[in-house]
């Protein structure tokens, strides 16, 4: 009966010490560096990190600058996921997106993208013309949705790489602007981010 | 006094290890970037101690955008300066910036890639950090840099 109560105690405690090693979940700064590094996956730091420079170099290269006092409209085409991660690249396509509209330089159609439109309403509000529920001289008439003039696209990839318990991966952001009259590209830059980490001896 | 020799010995010999950056460049400078003062600059004093702002420059570009450019410089390169980076594990030191930039009125315009970015700084190595204004808006920049301690060994 001592054995017993002696093992319950000690089961008790150990229940205690291991409950003891969590800690309670908190809110921690977006725009930090406290968040989560893990080495096969796209982070959301590291999303910030290829945004960020993604932008600068944009606007640094003057593609997006005109003469005669229009803003050029850019789609948003496919970023490509050549990553072994399931990892959804809108956060950057988005963040991009912003930064072009708040600069002032070019604006972005929801008409139309890489997967279908953006904003699937610019179509379906026209579809209202003849439907008699609809005051007809208030429903958007077909042809003036402005097509983009340039395209912004690109590519993730991923290697990796291991040597002993040391593991390394390296991503490669690629991205372009392609000017849709002539089909060329106006501006490609490309971000590098490499996480390294070694395995613990035990366990994984 | 023999152990003090051993120890003293042991730390040249891992000092020896780390890496610094030895750097050379024309003294004939033919670049013509607008410096201006550093008052704008924030760091914290043990930062200070580890990288000095040498230099600071701005350009108002034909967009009407803000291009800035800091140019800074790791001077932890002595030898009591590397043992004790060596003991705190802040060699190569890890840093972290941020721009703010502020409207002609003094409100902080908002950047949809504000973040704080990770750089690696070696011993003796001059780093550039530079930022372009979100918009046209931007007349005024504030920089903040801090220590990196999640990109710590």
């Amino acid at each position: 009966m001592t054995n017993k109560i002696q093992q319950l105690i000690a089961l008790s405690i150990s229940a205690l010490l291991l409950t003891a090693c969590g800690s309670a979940p908190k809110r921690i700064d977006a725009t930090g560096n406290e968040g989560i590094v893990s080495i096969d996956n796209v982070d959301f730091k590291d999303w910030q990190i290829a945004a960020e420079k993604g932008i600068r170099s944009l606007l640094e290269s003057g593609t997006l600058n005109r003469n005669d006092n229009r803003k050029n409209i850019i789609m948003i085409s496919s970023v490509k996921n050549s990553t072994t991660q399931h990892i959804n690249t809108r956060i950057l396509t988005d963040k991009i997106r912003q930064a072009l509209l708040r600069s002032g330089k070019a604006l972005t159609t929801t008409a139309i993208s890489g997967t279908g439109a953006d904003d699937a309403a610019s179509r379906q509000v026209r579809e209202l013309a003849n439907d008699p529920m609809f005051k007809q001289n208030t429903v958007q008439q077909s042809g003036t949705v402005i097509a983009p003039d340039m395209s912004l696209s690109g590519e993730i990839v991923q290697q990796q790489n291991s040597l002993g318990r040391r593991e390394e991966s390296y991503f490669f952001f690629h991205l372009s602007l392609t000017d849709l009259t002539t089909g060329l590209a106006v501006w490609e830059d490309n971000v590098e981010i490499v996480k390294q980490g070694k395995k613990p001896l035990l366990g994984w | 006094m023999k152990k003090l020799i051993l120890i003293s010995l042991c730390s040249l010999l891992l000092i020896s290890c780390q890496a610094t950056v030895n750097t050379l460049d024309n003294t004939e400078k033919t670049m013509q970037a607008t410096s201006i003062d550093t008052s704008k600059v924030s760091t914290d004093g043990f930062l200070k101690d580890r990288l000095a702002i040498i230099r600071v420059d701005k350009k108002q570009r034909d967009d009407g955008l803000l291009s800035i450019q800091i140019t800074a410089k790791n001077i932890r390169t002595s030898f009591w300066s590397q043992a004790s980076s060596w003991f705190m594990g802040d060699n190569p030191y890890q840093i972290a910036y941020r721009f703010t930039w502020f409207g002609a009125d003094g409100m902080e315009v908002e950047s949809a890639a504000s973040t704080w970015v990770p750089l690696t700084v070696i011993p003796g190595d001059t780093v550039r950090l530079k930022a372009i204004s979100p918009s046209a808006q931007c007349k005024d920049f504030s920089l903040a840099i801090r220590e990196n301690e999640g990109g710590r060994k």
